[in-house]
């Protein structure tokens, strides 16, 4: 096993992904879930980095840091009054008990399932990938998966309506 | 042995769904279960860009978590309205009181 500067960053990164995701998990405070939420972001965009998506990392700082993520500190602040903010991220102590004990067993069960297998495909994991995938994704977007991306283009015209007419009708 | 392997990513991308999981079950306010589900959303993007990196050898997993993400984004804009407008009609966005509809 050798360790280079390499993974050092990507153990780095598996660090700013995972450590905030406990701190999303059990903050008393919504706000500071919404911080973690960023770093969680930030760390599976670096993630991406090292799978050779850098669009897809691309992707996920513009749509999720900046949209997702945008939104959801909006909809905390249209909300909530910030002085009762310590009391807004309640948990239910009966469901986490059971969501707990849960999410240990399907821990055990998935990661048995995970190591016992040996997912990589001989070759393919020293095959050079394209410096750029752009290209790639792009013609694939609009050759074998057209259907698919009009389908999305259509609901996203139903998100972009809907949302309008569901959030305009209480503001008024 | 290699540190940057698939069992890495997939392990991530394990806790990621559990703490995700969790958190939807967990939380009572309607943000937080929010929350939980991007988290969960977040995992499977990096699972299918992982298999594609490692099992698949080609970009054709990454275009489904393009898609993942896309719908993420619009279950964010329809789930943040919905809240907005519970807010303003109840001024409390308490997911066990807002059983309304409960048969």
């Amino acid at each position: 096993m050798d360790i280079g500067i390499k993974e050092v960053v990507f153990l780095v990164v598996i660090a700013l992904t995972v450590v905030p995701g406990f701190l999303v998990a059990f903050s008393r405070n919504i706000l500071y879930s919404a911080f973690a939420l960023f770093f969680t972001f930030l760390g599976t965009a670096g993630l991406y980095l090292f799978l050779d998506a850098d669009f897809l990392a691309i992707v996920q700082l513009l749509i999720y840091i900046g949209g997702v993520l945008v939104l959801l500190l909006f909809a905390i602040l249209l909300t909530r009054n910030i002085d009762n903010m310590k009391r807004t991220n309640a948990l239910s102590i009966r469901r986490a008990a059971l969501a707990g004990i849960g999410a240990v067993l399907l821990f055990g069960v998935l990661l048995a399932a995970f190591i016992s297998y040996e997912w990589v495909r001989p070759g393919a994991e020293h095959a050079s990938s394209p410096a750029v995938t752009v290209n790639e994704l792009g013609s694939l977007l609009l050759s074998t998966y057209l259907l698919p991306f009009e389908v999305a283009s259509i609901l996203l015209l139903a998100v972009l309506i809907g949302s309008l007419v569901i959030a305009g009708r209480s503001v008024r | 042995m290699n540190i940057i392997s698939i069992h890495s990513f997939l392990g991530v991308s394990l806790i990621l769904f559990l703490t995700g999981l969790f958190t939807a079950i967990s939380r009572k306010n309607i943000i937080g279960i929010f929350m939980g589900i991007e988290l969960i959303l977040n995992s499977a993007a990096l699972n299918f860009a992982a298999f594609s990196r490692f099992s698949a050898g080609n970009a054709e997993g990454q275009l489904f978590s393009i898609f993942i993400i896309v719908l993420a984004a619009a279950e964010a804009a329809i789930a943040l309205a919905l809240l907005l407008a519970v807010y303003k009609r109840r001024s409390d966005i308490d997911a066990d009181k807002l059983n309304k509809l409960r048969g």
